[in-house]
């Protein structure tokens, strides 16, 4: 009787390469890298909590957002997922009329802007 | 049910791969470092061979590279006739240390304060690295250009090895402790510290030596010209490779081959294990790394042992998933024109 033929071990995937842009890596988003530059890692920590308070702080304020192809729409600003990677939005005035809820994706999102007062 | 081994490729080098080391286990799992003749060194993921950066800054071949135990700090060995030390963490240049010719090897003391370099220059150097304008100690005495310098018996002594010979010198006196002439051209040296082993190879021998005394413990005869061996940390078995191409699994007890892999497109220039000893690397003429499994079959790092009744539904499951990119198509095409035999039905799962 012949033996059964060894299977290759399997694998989850192949090892990373060098990135394709040609930049150098070492990331400055892991792990090691945050905790080696405590100094950087506050900065973004401090940037970031600016940003969610921004938001958070814009919300039913009228808002106007400049999307590709030199479109603007006005909207009152509601809320941002987590990337982010949304904005929801009410009465989105579009040349369609006037949208109830909508929600813009970020992609699509050259700029926006907001009065402070 | 009988596994063959799956050897995982590491590209991104464009030349031939000299030199490789592994630093010591860190909070963040530990790391490789690759030396290239294409003069950028690569960082990488030492589980699971994930390409993190590149030291960019050398004009010539590298010919040596080392971490530091905690992979915080790397220094690299070139033909440019400089030695560098980098931040391992961000990839920036740190220090840049001019020497008379090429550099072929580097080594941090264990608290990273010191480092060792030997080249061409057949002279051994001494750098504190607090004081890097300053001028190193030097040792003199090889009569033939260093290819290997390491810190040894707790950095308290140096082991150094040229064409035809390997010296143990004593750091403080800076004078030679011992000398042992070799046969044949010294292609490469490991020192273990525990148990004071240093592991060297010559022709087609693999030799064993007291660190200490420099007396030959054992040796084993390989069938090709060894380039490169190292030792597992439990002493059990050690790898070598060469001019065959293949690499070689050896009981360190017993000298019995245990296995032997066929792989690698071209000679392989150096081996090394793993801090835990779960995996060994190959560098090769080749420009590739490939990482192999101690024990083929075992579940760690990117390798995962499925058992039959699991394997028939992954199995499923990946003919059913459409294929990824075209990067990752082109990459399962590589995997079956690289094994000489078929990929079976277990191949890698493709993203979707």
């Amino acid at each position: 009787m012949t033996d059964p033929l060894p299977v290759p071990v399997p694998i989850l995937r192949l090892p990373r390469g060098p990135d394709i842009s040609g930049g150098r890596g070492f990331s400055r988003d892991s792990r090691r890298n945050s905790q080696h530059f405590p100094e950087l890692q506050a900065a973004r920590a401090a940037l970031r909590e600016r940003f969610l308070r921004l938001l958070s702080s814009a919300r039913g304020r009228p808002a106007r957002f400049w999307l590709w192809s030199g479109i603007a729409v006005d909207a009152e600003f509601g809320a941002a997922d987590a990337e982010p990677v949304a904005f929801q939005v009410d009465s989105l005035r579009t040349p369609l009329g006037v949208q109830g809820a909508a929600l813009l994706r970020c992609g699509d999102v050259l700029a926006f802007s907001i009065p402070l007062e | 049910m009988a596994m063959r081994q799956t050897p995982l490729t590491c590209s991104g080098h464009t030349r031939p791969v000299v030199d490789l080391a592994f630093s010591g286990v860190t909070p963040y799992g530990y790391f490789l470092i690759s030396a290239c003749k294409d003069g950028k060194p690569m960082l990488r993921q030492g589980d699971t061979g994930d390409w993190i950066g590149t030291f960019l800054g050398h004009k010539g071949a590298v010919w040596g590279a080392t971490l530091n135990m905690d992979a915080t700090k790397a220094a690299t060995a070139a033909a440019d006739f400089t030695a560098k030390v980098w931040d391992a963490v961000s990839g920036d240049e740190l220090i840049t240390l001019a020497h008379k010719h090429i550099v072929k090897s580097v080594d941090f003391t264990q608290d990273s304060n010191y480092l060792l370099t030997g080249g061409q220059d057949k002279l051994l150097r001494i750098y504190d690295l607090s004081k890097p304008e300053a001028e190193p100690d030097v040792v003199s005495g090889h009569t033939s250009g260093i290819k290997k310098a390491l810190w040894s018996s707790d950095d308290k002594q140096i082991l150094s090895a040229d064409d035809k010979t390997v010296r143990l010198w004593d750091r403080s006196t800076m004078t030679e402790v011992k000398s042992l002439n070799v046969a044949m051209s010294v292609s490469s040296m490991e020192y273990v510290p525990e148990g004071q082993i240093l592991v060297i190879t010559y022709g087609r021998t693999i030799a064993f030596h007291s660190a200490e005394t420099l007396e030959q413990i054992k040796s084993f005869e390989a069938p090709a010209t060894i380039n490169s061996a190292s030792l597992h940390p439990a002493k059990e078995c050690l790898v070598a490779g060469g001019e065959d191409f293949k690499l070689y699994k050896y009981d360190y007890n017993t000298g019995e081959e245990l296995e032997s892999y066929k792989g690698h497109f071209g000679p392989i220039h150096c081996v090394r294990f793993s801090p835990d000893g779960e995996l060994y690397a190959s560098g090769s003429e080749d420009g590739t790394l490939r990482l192999w499994q101690t024990t083929v079959g075992k579940t760690y790092g990117l390798w995962k042992c499925v058992v039959p009744e699991e394997e028939n539904a992954e199995a499923a499951k990946a003919r059913t998933t459409l294929p990824g990119t075209a990067e990752e198509e082109i990459v399962a095409e590589e995997i079956a024109s690289e094994n000489s035999d078929t990929v079976y039905s277990s191949t890698p799962e493709v993203k979707a």
